[in-house]
């Protein structure tokens, strides 16, 4: 573990969040290897969400470090004003933390007003500045590897929500994170539509590449996850290889929530 | 007294005669002006007059304490005193005598046609210098304005169906009904020789009162019964006697002015030498141009391009520059309400609360009128386009701020997760959005807005509306040149229906796809 450890692509230490008077997450600390892929579950209100937000500083932590890469941000000094505004140069260093993650979301977020393609090329032309013939061939390319080559130019409301998911992947692929999360990319789906959008994420996962998930497809998370984190109350309950974590939980709790979960 | 006073009472009948107010809208909007001009000077604080100090004046042609070029605000939509011939040109007796005196004295008379109501603000704000709108001296007006000597008086007359023969004086009015508006002094002429008074609001409807036996006689001012007898050409009701009431019509300038010595000088040689009493005949006398009567259709098409003109000169120019203006700003203020910097949402806030929350003509006196009473001056134009800027922006903010924040979460998180700041969000992801759900709602204002500049003919007189009040004074021709105005406006808001529908199809493509 100490090996892996200091590879890791992520290290997250002693992260905190509170909404009023609710604490969602207590103190979770845990690590990502580069390269590997790292699943969270948990039970519905457990902070898994509010978690994988946190890495990508779209919910700030209140306390509490994270680094990826060569970023770190200390939660405990980047504070916001009473006006909810960041200073300047934290908000700098934001930008460049959130820059290290690419962001596929529960219900995708594509903007519906561009098509499938612009929704890809969004970022890198007008963020990155790339120009736009070098971002719409990788566009393409990007949305011919999650296998919407052909619906490149329609837009969302022409797609199914399988494919819409799979352009949000697309979305968040084009800007190269080092990174990437996924917020329970299957909740939003019917159920036919779930396994094309898990065969592109487990692609993903074979070309190396570090990610997150928040998911409830356990059976999934099995097949793809270096580690899973077993988060609930606000804490992490468990946290080893899938054999250990999902096939032999340690603690009681991880055994009702698997429980509850894999019986239905 | 030949004119209803705004500011000490309705005192004469005259002029709600001469501009029988054939719309009802009209007529509530008119009296409405005097509120708002009321509001606006209280707002500013500034209910006194202004003091001689405070207007000096730019150098005077020599000799004369009138400065180079005059400004004299007049009505242009009362006939015979101030109206537009068939050809469009302003012309009457107050405007063909000022002209005169200004010629001999060497001074260039510069007309702003300006509505009778708001007259004396135009006047106290300086945006004229003089009045020439057959004023009545009287002493409320001698002590808060400098005013010339008299240059007409009149008396009232005693109007009767044209087979009467029983009425014959005021003596005779006891025990019978006369047609009077209520609030004038006509009326009180009448009670005071024993009339039962019936309210009638205007000449044309005192005269039909008259005609159809519903009444058996009016009192009222002489010479605006003789212009609506020669006007009309109508016969059915005669003159059978004058009253002892005698009113005198004078030029009126700010107190201190200077202007009088010079223009009352003038008034006595035009009387001595009879070019006054020329002018008088050209319009009283019993040579009178006497108009033949026009169908109302001739003079629609008369008025047509006169109306289409003022249309493409100011009504379209007006809305389409407020509307652009008044959008920046609705998102301006929209995204300031929307911060989380309290003077910026507090400021927009406090604005829109203000152009929601008190009558858009209200606030285009207080541009017009009230801003130059502190100093801050602007054409007619300018002032127009900034009030309904304004206005615009007030109301499109909150149509702006629903659909900004109609635009769900998800999308400023996705924006945020591209890297997008909140500028680039905005620009390039919200605001496109937030357009397709404005649109109907913005369309409306825009609409609005349209008909909204007819208001601005209350202030400044240049736009579509006032176009056909100026055509209908001398002619009464009040429903068919109003019908018409609503046609034009009409047809203006269902082109830009039109396209509206077209805009909305465009941006709704990727949502009904």
């Amino acid at each position: 573990m100490n090996d892996t450890s200091r590879q890791a692509l992520l290290e997250a230490t002693s992260v905190a969040k509170t909404f009023g008077d609710h604490q969602v997450i207590r103190d979770i600390s845990f690590t990502v290897p580069k390269g590997t892929v790292t699943v969270i579950i948990g039970p519905s209100g457990s902070g898994k969400t509010t978690l994988l937000r946190g890495l990508n500083a779209l919910e700030r932590p209140d306390r509490g470090i994270i680094r990826i890469g060569d970023v770190t941000v200390d939660f405990d000094t980047v504070k916001a004003s009473r006006h909810g505004r960041l200073k300047a140069s934290d908000r700098e260093l934001i930008r460049r933390y959130q820059a290290r993650s690419g962001m596929v979301f529960q219900s995708h977020n594509l903007f519906p007003h561009r098509t499938a393609l612009q929704n890809v090329t969004e970022g890198p032309i007008v963020v990155q500045g790339k120009p736009s013939e070098q971002a719409n061939a990788d566009a393409r390319e990007l949305l011919a590897k999650v296998g919407l080559a052909e619906h490149a130019d329609k837009y969302p409301a022409q797609l199914s929500g399988g494919q819409q998911q799979r352009v949000g992947i697309a979305r968040a692929l084009a800007l190269e994170p080092d990174l990437l999360l996924f917020d329970e990319p299957t909740s939003a789906l019917d159920p036919e539509l779930v396994g094309g959008v898990l065969q592109v994420i487990r692609g993903l996962a074979g070309e190396g590449r570090t990610m997150v998930l928040v998911t409830h497809e356990i059976r999934f998370a099995r097949d793809v996850a270096d580690q899973v984190l077993f988060i609930d109350g606000g804490v992490v309950v468990e946290r080893g290889a899938p054999a250990d974590v999902i096939d032999q939980p340690q603690q009681e709790r991880t055994r009702t929530f698997l429980h509850r979960l894999l019986e239905v | 007294m030949l004119r209803g006073d705004p500011e000490f009472g309705g005192y004469g009948f005259t002029h709600e005669t001469s501009i029988p107010y054939a719309l009802a809208v009209h007529k509530v909007r008119l009296s409405f002006v005097r509120v708002a001009a009321l509001l606006a000077t209280l707002f500013l604080g500034l209910g006194v007059p202004a003091t001689p100090a405070a207007q000096a004046a730019p150098q005077a042609a020599s000799g004369t304490g009138l400065p180079p070029v005059l400004r004299v605000g007049t009505e242009g939509v009362y006939p015979p005193f101030s109206y537009h011939d068939s050809s469009d040109k302003l012309t009457g007796f107050d405007v063909d005598l000022i002209t005169a005196i200004g010629k001999r004295l060497g001074v260039k008379i510069e007309f702003v046609e300006t509505p009778w109501d708001s007259m004396f603000s135009a006047l106290q704000s300086k945006r004229i210098d003089l009045v020439a709108n057959e004023v009545t001296r009287n002493p409320q007006r001698a002590a808060k304005y400098d005013l010339s000597a008299p240059y007409i008086s009149t008396t009232g007359v005693l109007v009767v169906k044209s087979d009467n023969t029983t009425i014959k004086s005021l003596a005779d009015l006891k025990g019978k009904r006369a047609a009077e508006n209520i609030t004038s002094n006509w009326a009180q002429t009448a009670k005071d020789a024993g009339a039962t008074v019936v309210g009638v609001d205007a000449m044309d409807k005192a005269v039909a009162a008259l005609t159809d036996g519903r009444v058996d006689a009016m009192v009222n001012d002489q010479l605006a019964v003789k212009n609506y007898l020669n006007t009309t050409g109508n016969k059915s009701v005669k003159i059978v006697a004058t009253t002892n009431d005698k009113s005198q019509s004078v030029f009126a300038a700010r107190k201190g002015s200077g202007y009088m010595p010079a223009i009352n000088k003038q008034i006595a040689q035009m009387r001595q030498d009879g070019s006054l009493q020329q002018i008088y005949n050209k319009y009283f006398g019993a040579k009178s141009e006497q108009k033949s009567t026009t169908s109302d259709w001739q003079i629609v098409k008369d008025n047509a391009w006169p109306m289409l003109r003022a249309t493409l000169k100011t009504t379209i120019p007006l809305t389409a520059v407020s509307f652009v203006i008044g959008l920046i700003l609705s998102v301006l203020v929209a995204l300031m309400r929307r911060s989380s910097v309290f003077l910026l949402s507090w400021t927009a806030r406090v604005y829109i609360s203000i152009i929601r929350g008190t009558p858009l003509l209200v606030q285009l006196v207080i541009v017009f009128y009230g801003l130059p009473e502190i100093g801050v001056r602007f054409s007619t134009f300018i002032s127009a386009a900034i009030a309904l800027s304004l206005n615009v922006g007030g109301y499109g903010a909150e149509i702006v701020r629903s659909a900004i924040s109609s635009v769900p979460r998800g999308q400023w998180e996705a924006a945020e997760t591209i890297g997008m700041d909140y500028r680039t969000s905005l620009r390039r992801v919200v605001l496109p959005q937030a357009a397709r759900i404005a649109v109907p709602p913005l369309g409306n204002t825009l609409l609005s807005l349209v008909k909204d500049t007819s208001l601005t003919s209350a202030i400044l007189a240049l736009d579509l509306f006032h176009q056909a009040q100026i055509a209908a004074a001398p002619t009464y021709s009040y429903f068919a040149l109003y019908s018409a105005a609503a046609v034009y406006y009409w047809v203006i808001c269902f082109v830009l229906n039109g396209f509206q529908g077209r805009l909305e199809t465009r941006l709704n493509r990727y949502v009904t796809a």
